[in-house]
């Protein structure tokens, strides 16, 4: 019997492996994102208090 | 961050979408807009970038609550077809990568409002955040049938956090819009528990149509509904808002009353479509937002 075989029977389902880079790829990209923009965000905040407080 | 949905012996990352499935999108929406109002109704100028940090933290800080809510009732939201469907009790994420994604979402809006505003509005917001999980998610929920009432409050800060995140200090004008939404949650809640009841029911949750009966709940609706309209044309005549937001209140507030009448004096039988009170559920939330708007015009435009 395969492993796959051996996952089927016991009820598991069998392992995505383009699932599971598409995901891996989305979430990287979505930080990437995110973290662009924390950069730029924190900057202008930065710049915003530098500006109240001269 | 943490793998999740294990398939196999291989653990696959959670999906993005089911990460911001748990932030509650639909109420985070309620929360930035009540926060938003509060901000700038507010006394004086903000910096634009300062103000939409601010609110950012706040909606985040919702987000993260939600997260740690849905976290904590994973279980009850599966006996529940209302929930059954979130990412947690249909099985997309596992709890562990849900706490680690709430805890650092918490975190991460506490440290972005303290840096862009002030520790008055970030220590507010800290408070929010663990009376919504501790207080109202782990205690009384499933404990009380007054969970609604005193848990109302966790949804009540945003347009404190949004002023105090303005001006550093607490004023009555936003004193009395928490005291706004705290009145308004009770009828707005119970409305939808009616014709969940069974939903509830199935999880165990004492909410008041389950415990005390759909004859008292209608008359509590009622009853908080008044008290609910008296709260919110309350500002008008002493004298913090003006004339546009007073004739609004008193409007929108007849209609939420009336609506709630229909809900509080009539009784239903089997097979009933329980159109009333989806009607005031759904008028509930266009009410909030209309309000809060109109604090906002009457700040800025006033007649």
């Amino acid at each position: 019997m395969t492993d796959e075989n051996s996952r089927e029977t016991s009820g598991q389902e069998p392992f995505d492996e383009a699932e599971y880079r598409r995901r891996q790829r989305s979430r990287a990209n979505l930080m990437a994102w995110m973290l662009g923009a924390l950069a730029i965000l924190f900057f202008f905040i930065t710049i915003a208090k530098m500006q109240i407080f001269a | 961050m943490a793998q999740s949905l294990t398939h196999g012996e291989t653990a696959l990352p959670a999906d993005w979408r089911d990460l911001f499935a748990l932030t509650k999108p639909r109420v985070m929406s309620l929360v930035v807009f009540t926060a938003l109002c509060g901000l700038l109704a507010a006394p004086g100028a903000v910096h634009p970038v300062l103000a939409f940090s601010s609110i950012l933290a706040i909606a985040l800080g919702a987000g993260a609550s939600g997260a740690l809510n849905q976290w904590y009732e994973a279980g009850l939201d599966a006996k529940m077809k209302r929930t059954a469907g979130r990412p947690l009790p249909a099985g997309r994420l596992d709890r562990q990568t849900a706490l680690q994604f709430g805890v650092g979402l918490a975190a991460f809006s506490l440290f972005l409002m303290l840096f862009a505003s002030n520790w008055q509005a970030t220590l507010l917001l800290l408070v929010s955040i663990l009376f919504y999980v501790f207080v109202y998610t782990m205690w009384l929920k499933p404990r009380t049938p007054q969970n609604i009432v005193i848990g109302g409050a966790a949804g009540a800060f945003p347009p404190l956090i949004g002023w105090v995140a303005a001006t550093g200090s607490v004023a009555p004008l936003p004193v009395l819009l928490f005291l706004l939404i705290f009145l308004w949650t009770p009828p707005h809640f119970w409305a939808l528990a009616l014709f969940v009841r069974s939903d509830y029911a199935a999880a165990g949750i004492p909410m008041m149509p389950v415990v005390a009966g759909e004859k008292s709940t209608r008359r509590q609706i009622l009853f908080y509904a008044v008290i609910m309209a008296i709260g919110a044309i309350a500002p008008w005549p002493l004298g913090y808002t003006g004339a546009l937001y007073g004739w609004t209140a008193v409007l929108l507030s007849a209609v939420f009353v009336l609506l709630s009448i229909r809900v509080g004096t009539r009784t239903t039988g089997d097979g009933d479509r329980m159109q009333p009170e989806k009607r005031l559920f759904a008028y509930s939330i266009a009410y909030l937002f209309i309000l809060f708007g109109a604090v906002v015009a009457d700040h800025w435009w006033p007649l």
